[in-house]
């Protein structure tokens, strides 16, 4: 009996709150019209985006309430159930073509992208520059070598195996910290990169190159053991408790950039963002599925507050380049407007591949 | 733990979602979702949060209710799909157990990282000096050493009941192995014979976190038999909180190995199914948390690391760098490693069940409970808590069912390898307990000391679990017991006795047999025998 009435008073208190929720909706957009809430699944980079209050604004000014979901794009292409959702935003090309594919959708938006980078610390980068990993590059900026990396990768090198390194002399191999290839999108996109490099620089494209490059590139993902399953997990790392856990990070840009322009002080002087060379493009592709899940993707594309936000947020815009530079600018960042070569991810099925035959070895 | 062990293992042991919602008042406080209520599954650890939380009900309007479980046990019933329809997030020390369990994987959804916190020694000031560990570098070979020498000893809890047992295990065999990557299940034979230098020193076993660390206390103060211990394995926070408890007679130095620490980072996870009023109260609740101003409260309040990038760490933490060590990915390479753990790494266990098979045992079917509880632990759960609390390899087993008097003692010893034969005659055993007679109570307990005085083991882990129904009707009393105890050797002394409440026994008494051996009481009044013989598996 007495579980019956607290049922029933949850019932009238959802009923409460459901109401408050509406009205107090009704202040932030025009008045009389409610907003009409839209879902969506996508990386866990784009969530503080979707969250921010400015873009829930612009949104709002729409009629629209976005509500975001962060899941691995892996997982958005294949565990999730993408029933209740009016779009998915994975955050590369392959994962939404997927999606595309297997849901019939017809336009796809790319609003924005992400060159992926290497965020570390400046005893690391030392370290690393006398091994010949980090390298001078274009415009005075270092780079990291992708090659000369997995040349001591493969070695099994520890960070204690270094001469001379008194910086950081941890008994553990020389990795750099990616999420789970089983289920995350940014660990797709260093999979893409690596296996480009380790197959001679070209993109693997038959199964005798998928299993040239295996054994080499399984290896960076085994060896760390545990990885998690979203990008903001291991770059929280990085920002929370420094390079005792994550001397090396795979990450896109935006998430640095972000961080930067908030000027919080989660960006210590001794932090740096070094493009690895050659890099890989994230292209941030909005799937629409029902509902008002393609006006967000229009929206995202050409909304001019919407563009700019996004720009404060690190990503680059698609269409307007120029706003990417000009926010940047204004917030005194030195962001380099070209990143260097970047490689093209292979195809969707030799991707799932590889990152099934890499997910087969884990024990 | 142990509080709310029993709701979730209802849980995981499959009989139902419905049995975790009755109305009785001992069990799960699952209630039925509604906006502005958070309801969590939760590590016990994090009750010392409740200040924090009681904050922000009243700042945000969201409040949490707990339901405590361990790891391992949360991670099994999110497998299972138990867990997301009764709580709208999960929030352990970490989520690299349940993240190893595909299905419970899948149910993960947002997270926000709120503190974090390392496994690291802690050593009495003075054992830390004399073994010339303050203030220098130490590596985890140098404390295997050290332990394989017996230089020292510790207390840890048991890997699969309580997560700082279970990051020490998983650290300590990363570190030992020595690779600088991640164990997996194909190494953990080769780390095997270091892993039983370093747990040659421990010297307790513990279900939770919290009881081991009081214990700790109780013993360096002189207020418990048990032998005194140098140190104990556990979260920084709760050997930071145990030196600022002002209780122990000297501080604990704490030891952060050079080679690498396991760190948890308290992921408070919203289920990938949550309702959207959950998930605006777990967005509004972790924005919270990661606010500078609560980070330093957390900080203070539970000697936490901070979660939010930018908040500076308090002078306690020191500066010593830490390295992270790597961590499996897989329940194969957990599973291995808690196999080796419970059958060949640690000491092994002697264990005196001293059983009530007076006439009242049939009320209710008690012995039928009985009977299944003790069946339960020879192997027949086939569930992840079931397989860890079985009896172990090498363990000793003594039974002395007792009516108007004890019976004989039966001993089992159950081999490192192929245990199935052993633990099928244990199974014969205990299956044909039959109930009829008086109760004594004390009498048969002196047979456990005698049992125990009369095979000394020095490197066993010994305890006498005493399961009554009813009070003493025959024989020697609770004062004779007292008498005897002040006579006993300070070994025998200090051998722990859980008593069991059940039926009709006699508290008062059974909670004076626990704090005058360093042991402790466990209800199976509401929570059942099964679970609480399972619950008391970590302490022995």
């Amino acid at each position: 009996m007495k579980r019956q009435v607290s049922v029933g008073l949850a019932v009238v208190l959802l009923a409460a709150v459901v109401v408050i929720i509406i009205s107090s909706g009704d202040d932030d957009a025009q008045p009389g019209q409610s907003l009409t809430t839209v879902r969506g699944v996508g990386g866990s980079e784009k969530a503080a985006f979707f969250a921010d209050p400015r873009v829930v604004d612009v949104f709002a000014r729409h009629g629209l309430r976005v509500a975001y979901d962060a899941a691995g794009s892996r997982q958005i292409a294949t565990t999730v159930d993408l029933t209740p959702y009016d779009f998915a935003f994975p955050s590369s090309s392959p994962a939404a073509e997927r999606i595309k594919a297997d849901r019939k959708v017809g336009q796809v938006y790319t609003p924005f992208s992400s060159p992926m980078a290497v965020a570390t610390f400046a005893p690391i980068a030392d370290l690393l520059a006398a091994q010949g990993v980090v390298k001078p590059g274009p415009e005075g900026r270092q780079v990291f070598d992708i090659a000369a990396y997995l040349d001591l990768a493969a070695k099994g090198t520890r960070w204690d195996q270094l001469p001379g390194n008194t910086a950081y002399p941890a008994r553990k191999n020389i990795l750099v910290t990616t999420t789970d290839p089983r289920d995350s999108n940014s660990a797709a996109m260093y999979l893409a990169l690596v296996s480009y490099v380790a197959n001679g620089n070209s993109p693997v494209a038959s199964p005798e190159a998928e299993a040239r490059v295996l054994p080499a590139v399984s290896k960076l993902f085994l060896d760390q053991g545990y990885t998690q399953s979203s990008s903001e997990g291991p770059f929280e790392d990085y920002l929370a408790t420094g390079m005792g856990k994550t001397p090396l990070v795979m990450i896109y840009e935006s998430q640095y950039l972000d961080r930067q322009a908030r000027a919080d002080g989660s960006i210590t002087p001794q932090m740096r963002l070094i493009y690895p060379a050659p890099t890989v493009y994230s292209t941030h592709t909005l799937v629409p599925l029902k509902g008002e899940g393609d006006r967000v993707g229009k929206l995202l594309g050409d909304d001019p507050d919407l563009v700019r936000l996004a720009a404060e947020f690190g990503f680059r815009p698609y269409q307007h380049p120029q706003v990417f530079q000009q926010v940047a600018t204004a917030r005194k960042l030195t962001v380099p407007a070209d990143v260097g070569e970047a490689v093209n991810p292979p195809s969707y099925e030799t991707l799932e591949r590889l990152l099934e035959a890499v997910g087969k070895q884990y024990r | 733990m142990g509080r709310v062990l029993p709701a979730v293992l209802a849980l995981v042991v499959g009989t139902g979602l419905l049995a975790g919602c009755s109305s009785d008042p001992e069990g799960p406080t699952t209630s039925p979702p509604a906006p502005g209520k958070l309801r969590v599954l939760a590590g016990s650890e994090l009750a010392d949060l409740q200040p924090v939380l009681d904050r922000a009900a009243r700042d945000t309007g969201v409040k949490v209710e707990f339901t405590f479980t361990g790891t391992i046990e949360g991670a099994e019933a999110l497998a299972r799909g138990d867990a997301d329809k009764a709580y709208d997030a999960v929030w352990f020390s970490s989520n690299r157990y349940p993240q190893a369990l595909p299905d419970a994987a899948r149910r993960l959804g947002n997270q926000t990282k709120i503190m974090s916190s390392p496994v690291v020694l802690g050593l009495a000031k003075s054992k830390a000096g004399s073994l010339g560990w303050a203030g220098k570098p130490v590596t985890w070979t140098d404390i295997a050493k050290a332990a394989e020498a017996k230089r020292f000893s510790y207390g840890m809890t048991d890997p699969s009941a309580s997560n700082s047992g279970f990051s020490a295990l998983v650290g300590v065999a990363s570190a030992l192995a020595g690779t600088g990557a991640a164990v997996n299940a194909d190494q953990v034979k080769t780390v095997t014979p270091e892993l039983k230098k370093f747990f040659a020193a421990q010297s307790m076993s513990a279900g939770s976190s919290g009881w081991l660390s009081d214990a700790y206390q109780r013993r360096a103060a002189g207020t418990d038999p048990g032998q005194k211990i140098d140190g104990l394995v556990n979260y920084e926070s709760v050997l930071l909180s145990l030196n600022a408890s002002g209780k122990l007679p000297e501080p604990l130095t704490l030891i952060y190995p050079t080679d690498g620490v396991v760190t948890a980072d308290y992921p408070l996870t919203l289920l990938s199914n949550a309702s959207d009023h959950a998930r605006n109260d777990h967005q509004r609740l972790g924005d919270f948390l990661k606010a500078p101003d609560v980070q330093r409260e957390i900080m203070a309040l539970t000697h936490r690391r901070p979660g939010q990038p930018g908040v500076a760490l308090a002078a306690e933490f020191g500066t010593q760098p830490m390295v992270e060590l790597p961590f499996p990915a897989t329940q194969e390479a957990f599973d291995a490693l808690l196999s080796a753990y419970f059958d060949q790494i640690r000491k092994p266990s002697r264990t005196v069940y001293v059983l009530d098979v007076s006439g009242s045992m049939n009320d209710d079917d008690r012995i039928g409970s009985l009977r299944t509880a003790l069946v339960g632990l020879t192997g027949a759960s086939d569930d992840l808590v079931g397989r860890y609390r079985r009896f172990h390899g090498r363990e000793e087993v003594t039974f002395i069912p007792f009516n108007g008097a004890p019976q004989a003692p039966r001993s089992f010893t159950v081999p490192e390898t192929d245990p199935k034969a052993e633990l099928e005659r244990i199974k014969s055993t205990v299956t044909g307990l039959e109930a009829s007679g008086g109760t004594a109570i004390y009498d048969s307990l002196e047979r456990a000391y005698q049992v125990i005085a009369s095979q000394p083991a020095e490197d066993r882990f010994t305890s006498i679990v005493l399961m009554t129904d009813g009070a003493n009707t025959s024989g020697t009393g609770y004062d004779d017991f007292q008498r005897a105890q002040a006579g006993r050797s300070p070994q025998l002394r200090g051998v722990p006795v859980f008593p069991v409440l059940f039926g009709e026994g006699d508290q008062t008494e059974m909670e004076g047999l626990a704090a005058q051996t360093g042991g402790k009481v466990f209800d199976a009044r509401k929570a059942g025998l099964q679970q609480v013989f399972r619950e008391i598996r970590g302490y022995q």
